[in-house]
């Protein structure tokens, strides 16, 4: 298929299918109790996709800096992101605040990024 | 609001400029932003349209991802119930991680059901206009970023703001953490595959320890 009407098939199910989980509960099933096993596992959605979708994006070493660091030094490629994000948590935990949260995870994967640029 | 607001401008970016490098046209890239509203799918989208993944296979990496939505619309639906169907299909619409996360706040602390929905509209609204502006601005002037920035970390970092309040749950950690290092074990796996079935294998686990929570309280 053509990318563009790929595109616009995938925006068009995807749209729909992200309104309808929308709508879901607050329309169709409002005068419905949730069983309780859906909702006990329902509970736990949030927190395993959430951090499905994070680690990877930490793990993974910018394409940037992969190319410039050897693969013998993979560890020093992921360090400033890995560092980021254990700011970024602890701040989260504090704060519960999405703009403390991304200055200090950016703030200290710069500072790592630089550090390791100066000694490298 | 005004804080979460900017503080998902960078992920805005980061999804335009996504589109841009997927060889989206800008209207299909305000397409993207304007109807599936939703910074994680149109993430995914756009990575999984440029690796040339069959529509099937985003479409389900999506949904899967969006499975978050369902548990939303259950929370509110009955801080919604007094409302009328009409501002309840709106209000869904505009349903995201942010404003969820803010309007059960708001509702939590009581008063009039339809005060808080008119401000439930009101945040939505203003962000779903700057979502667009975000998303525009990073197709258009994203390549003016330099690389050095890595500003894509902005995604995961936004996404740990929306988790970590999760982790006051002993259960939720679990959950967490089984599908933190599934999602890594499988990475192997062709098209992503690996978020589905990391993402379910974190909520089968954070079901069991739940349960057996439950049992030990009961006991």
């Amino acid at each position: 298929m053509d990318p563009t009407a790929a595109l616009w098939v995938v925006i068009v199910i995807v749209g729909a299918l992200n309104y309808a989980s929308r709508l879901s509960f607050i329309a169709f099933f409002a005068r419905r109790r949730i069983p309780a096993p859906l909702a006990r596992a329902f509970r736990y959605v949030p927190a395993a996709m959430l951090t499905a979708l994070i680690v990877p994006m930490i793990a993974a070493a910018p394409h940037a800096a992969a190319d410039a660091v050897p693969s013998a030094h993979a560890l020093a490629a992921i360090a400033p992101r890995v560092a980021g994000a254990a700011a970024a948590i602890a701040v989260a935990w504090r704060t519960h605040g999405t703009l403390p949260t991304l200055v200090a995870g950016m703030g200290v994967m710069w500072i790592v990024q630089a550090i390791i640029g100066a000694v490298a | 609001m005004v804080p979460a607001c900017l503080g998902l401008a960078p992920f805005g970016v980061v999804c335009g400029v996504g589109a841009a490098a997927a060889g989206a046209s800008w209207w299909s890239a305000l397409g993207l932003s304007a109807i599936v509203f939703s910074g994680a799918a149109q993430i995914l989208t756009v990575e999984l349209l440029a690796a040339g993944a069959p529509v099937a296979v985003i479409v389900l990496t999506c949904f899967v991802a969006g499975l978050r939505f369902l548990m939303y619309s259950a929370a509110m639906a009955p801080l919604l119930r007094p409302l009328p169907a009409r501002a309840q299909q709106g209000l869904a619409f505009l349903l995201t991680d942010q404003v969820f996360a803010a309007a059960v706040r708001r509702f939590d602390r009581g008063g009039d059901p339809h005060a808080a929905a008119r401000h439930f509209f009101g945040s939505g609204v203003a962000l779903w206009l700057f979502w667009q502006a975000t998303n525009l601005a990073g197709f258009f002037a994203g390549n003016l970023i330099p690389a050095s920035w890595s500003l894509d970390f902005a995604v995961p970092l936004c996404f740990v703001a929306l988790v970590v309040p999760q982790f006051r749950s002993r259960n939720a950690i679990v959950a967490a953490v089984v599908a933190g290092v599934a999602v890594l074990a499988l990475a192997w796996l062709p098209m992503r595959l690996n978020l589905i079935v990391a993402g379910t294998l974190g909520i089968v686990a954070g079901t069991v320890a739940d349960l057996a929570t439950a049992r030990r309280g009961a006991r």
